[in-house]
């Protein structure tokens, strides 16, 4: 009993708390006694694929991190126009394809640097995705935890919510709410940001966070159900320790391996998401580029300027496929018992 | 001409004006792209009759009766097919003039006016029926124009005839007359309009020298018969007087057939040739669609036609082939912004925002020289007494220097944030709408772009007197070529401004001086002089900065390789003339 306890009231020692089995697989290999944490990190590095998406991650969080700043210094231009190079007796294509001016070429009909626009597109992209689905893993766990842990009437409503929030048409929705939403967030004080573009971010990520959590709260309920009858949290509520503090210190540490591989998940899912409702016209408008808007602005192109349609297309392929690599990754290392 | 018309111009997803071609000969920029046509070879050659043509349409027309449709697509191809009138346009013609000048329909000649053309008279022919066999009478013509009075029935179309014809005003300003449905003041339309045998009378409240043009642009003036006339359910029921009529149901949605109508009478009505046996309008279908169809040329696409604009994105695919197929011609169309003065008070701002306006930009995203032309006055090319001014800059615009300059003078405070509202359309207007942003922004403003649905809530928007809008576009085409149905309906605050709408005038502009102006121009019954005091109220509203001019639209037009004698007839506003085209006897 003691031991449990003592091993509850630490539960910092470790930032993943394996199910049991794995801890007696650890203590057999490790000699200088790993944490599970350093164990699954080690398991990452030891594959190729994981470690290769990884790097392309990092490599796109760079490009986010690092553009606005090039946009600022003057270096990155993706509002300039440049009609000089068009061909204005083709509609507006350009007269040449890639050059040292511009490497990704440049747009058809307003002649903007497309190496700026995509790069610019990838910051924002990415900003609403990461926001999108930061918010969505919070929203999801904290249901999820206490429905799991509640049970009862809690478990009962909650289920009820998530059935209804699923069963919602959101896209239909999304679509025809989102000038009066956007409206509404604008008279609430929600700052528009240089024309709309600010409101109309947030307003997807609301929108993303609003109907993309009820699959994370299962996920998390299902294994809260399981951690709830551990003995370390039986020993918490001997102790008298309250709710929040069972759910957050007890509860939420053992949960940081499927949150972190459905975080993974939900980040492709919404670049690509933000991509859709661009075309369809919700989101941030042009000149503003995202991502999204700007392959929808190319779609028309596919045929005349491939260039112009296969670099946004390109870019979100890449970052989709590396965030599901990465994510299975995660989830190999983290939980090698469930294989492949 | 109505909004309803100009709606989809600037969109490149269907060009919809009415009115003339007079520059039509001129070169829309088809001169330096290999094979392209414009009007100059187009020409009406000895038909062969019989075939089918499909008409692609990617908007809807939403009104079929002859009151209520004030589309000019619709109106032209309505005037060809189903609705005869007093006078009609001759068919198959790009000569300006002659394509301009009435002649005889179902009235025995064009109409004869008294001394100052308050009053026309026109005579009915003996002999035009109905699709039902029973004949035309005057009094159908006196009931058709009624209709327009029912307001809260009949909408959609040109209203603004109620204030022509000599039917009192209530204290309100609306007509005492209030349609045949209620009829309520009906003396007092009979009094206007009157029958008298097979001649009909109507009676103005002012001279209307050009009364027999407007008679051959709109639709408004054609007959409607009493027994056929169910209110708002006759909207998409046309009951025919001309050579076909509708097979079926007309669908809001995908469209419909005509088909020859038995009862027309092709020796009497000569001017419509009737060489095809049968037209299926298909609705609904996607710009781009329609021209790669059009492109393809496959199947029953080869007799197909569309008044619907190449998308820039496919002007490298008109090549060869394909380019003799293609025609481009100026429209009769014109783009133009609207400073809000209810917000823009400082002419000096106004100014800055002429001047800072990048024509070139604008239109190169719109697809470049064969997309439009820019513009120096609101008044189309092709309307008599037109004149470019130099006021608003260069024909390419963009001085971000003399706009900085202006907006130092007024001693605003910059970035001088500005919204500007417009039509959300195709890739390329968003393109072009975002570089007007760019040079203004630079010139020392701060704009943001809002885009509105034109078909939902963009007009309820920028109609508010009280909107957030301080720059609005619009588009407008003559609806008869005469400047008198461009700047009156636009810039006549009497007309417009009520407390909740600024009708046309989106500016919300109110001047006295102009008003004036537009009073003793509309008295003017000696044509050159009544243009000079036009170009004088042009000039002022410029120095008042009015409005901006962006651009002359093109029409950019594909076929199928079975069509014979197309033309795009100055008399059908430049849209495909139904009443000459014909399917060639190999693609029949």
């Amino acid at each position: 009993m003691s031991l449990t306890a003592s091993s509850v009231e630490q539960p910092g020692d470790s930032e993943f708390h394996e199910p049991e089995g794995d801890d007696k697989a650890a203590g057999k290999v490790g000699v200088e006694g790993r944490s599970p944490a350093k164990l699954a990190w080690a398991r990452f590095r030891k594959d190729r694929l994981s470690m290769v998406s990884f790097s392309v991650v990092v490599l796109f969080f760079a490009i986010a991190v690092l553009t606005p700043i090039l946009v600022a210094a003057g270096v990155l231009k993706p509002q300039d126009s440049n009609q000089d190079l068009l061909n204005l007796m083709t509609g507006g294509l350009p007269t040449e394809g890639m050059s040292l001016a511009h490497p990704f070429g440049i747009e058809p009909g307003t002649g903007r640097d497309l190496l700026s626009r995509i790069l610019l597109g990838t910051t924002l992209s990415m900003t609403i995705a990461l926001s999108g689905a930061i918010i969505t893993v919070i929203i999801g766990t904290v249901l999820g935890i206490i429905a799991g842990f509640t049970g009862g009437v809690v478990d009962g409503v909650i289920g009820r919510i998530i059935d209804l929030t699923l069963s919602f048409p959101s896209t239909l929705m999304l679509l025809a709410l989102s000038q009066v939403v956007v409206d509404r967030m604008l008279d609430l004080g929600i700052p528009s940001g240089p024309n709309g573009a600010f409101v109309n971010g947030f307003y997807i990520v609301i929108v993303l966070a609003a109907f993309g959590w009820p699959p994370v709260a299962r996920l998390i309920r299902g294994q809260v159900l399981s951690i709830r009858e551990r003995e370390f949290v039986d020993a918490a509520r001997l102790m008298g320790a309250s709710r929040p503090r069972i759910y957050f210190k007890e509860i939420l540490p053992n949960l940081w391996a499927p949150i972190l591989v459905y975080f993974t998940l939900l980040m492709p899912a919404y670049v690509s998401a933000e991509a859709a409702l661009s075309y369809l016209g919700v989101g941030i408008k042009n000149p503003t580029p995202t991502l999204g808007n700007v392959l929808s602005g190319a779609l028309l192109y596919a045929d005349s300027y491939p260039l112009f349609f296969f670099t946004p297309a390109i870019f979100i392929a890449v970052i989709v496929i590396s965030f599901n690599l990465l994510g299975d990754g995660a989830r190999d290392a983290l939980d090698p018992k469930a294989g492949r | 001409m109505g909004r309803t018309r100009k709606r989809f111009v600037a969109l490149a997803t269907s060009a919809v004006v009415a009115a003339s071609l007079a520059a039509c000969g001129g070169d829309g920029g088809s001169s330096s792209n290999d094979g392209v046509g414009n009007q100059e070879g187009q020409e009406v050659t000895e038909a062969t009759k019989g075939g089918s043509i499909t008409y692609l349409q990617s908007s809807v027309t939403e009104h079929l009766d002859p009151q209520r449709v004030y589309v000019g697509r619709d109106i032209s191809n309505l005037g060809r097919l189903v609705y005869r009138s007093w006078v009609q346009f001759p068919s198959g013609t790009t000569d300006a003039t002659e394509g301009t000048t009435p002649i005889a329909d179902l009235a025995t000649d064009t109409g004869t006016a008294n001394e100052d053309a308050t009053e026309w008279q026109f005579t009915l022919k003996d002999g035009p029926v109905w699709q039902d066999g029973e004949p035309i009478t005057c009094e159908d013509f006196a009931y058709g124009v009624s209709r327009t009075f029912a307001t809260d029935v009949i909408t959609g179309g040109p209203n603004y005839i109620i204030g022509y014809l000599d039917v009192p005003t209530a204290d309100d300003g609306s007509s005492q007359y209030k349609g045949p449905y209620t009829g309520e003041g009906q003396e007092l339309f009979d009094q206007a309009v009157s029958c008298d045998g097979n001649t009909i009378t109507y009676k103005f409240k002012k001279p209307w020298p050009d009364f027999p043009l407007a008679i051959a642009s709109l639709r408004a003036f054609d007959p409607v018969r009493e027994d056929q006339d169910k209110g708002d359910r006759s909207d998409l029921v046309p009951f025919s007087s001309g050579p076909y009529m509708l097979d079926g149901e007309w669908d809001e949605d995908s469209g419909g057939t005509f088909v020859r109508n038995p009862e027309w009478d092709g020796e009497e009505d000569t001017n419509r040739q009737a060489n095809f046996d049968d037209i299926t309008f298909e609705v609904g279908v996607e710009p781009e669609t329609i021209i790669e169809r059009l492109i393809a040329d496959q199947g029953e696409d080869t007799t197909a036609i569309a008044a619907q604009n190449i998308t820039s994105a496919q002007y490298n695919q008109i090549t060869g082939d394909v380019a003799e197929r293609a025609v481009n011609i100026q429209s009769p169309f014109t783009n133009y912004l609207v400073p809000n003065f209810n917000r823009i008070e400082d002419v000096k701002v106004r100014q800055a925002l002429a001047l800072a306006t990048n024509r070139a930009a604008y239109i190169g995203a719109l697809g470049g020289e064969l997309a439009s032309t820019p513009a120096q006055t609101i008044v189309s090319p092709d309307v008599p007494g037109h004149q470019p001014l130099d006021t608003f800059g260069s024909p390419e615009g963009g001085d971000v220097e003399g706009a900085k300059a202006l907006l130092e003078e007024a001693g605003v405070e910059t970035p001088y944030p500005i919204t500007l509202t417009y039509p959300i359309g195709s890739a390329s207007s968003e393109n072009a709408f975002a570089l007007l942003k760019e040079t203004y922004d630079e010139a020392g403003f701060d704009v943001t772009l809002d885009g509105l649905d034109p078909s939902g809530p963009y007009y309820e928007t920028i109609q508010k007197p009280d909107s957030d809008s301080d720059l609005i576009w619009g588009g407008w085409g003559a609806d008869w070529p005469s400047i008198s149905t461009v700047l009156p309906p636009l810039f006549d605050s009497r007309l417009n401004l009520t407390a909740n709408s600024n009708g046309q005038d989106y500016g919300n502009y109110d001047s006295d001086e102009a008003n004036a102006l537009i009073d003793e121009a509309l008295a003017e019954t000696d044509l050159d002089a009544a243009n000079e005091l036009w170009g004088q109220l042009d000039q002022l509203l410029a120095d008042d900065v009015a409005y901006i001019p962006l651009d002359t639209t093109n029409f950019y037009y594909l076929r199928g390789s079975g069509i014979e004698n197309y033309v795009n007839s100055v008399s059908t506003s430049g849209y495909p003339d139904l009443g000459v085209i014909a399917v060639a006897e190999d693609a029949q």
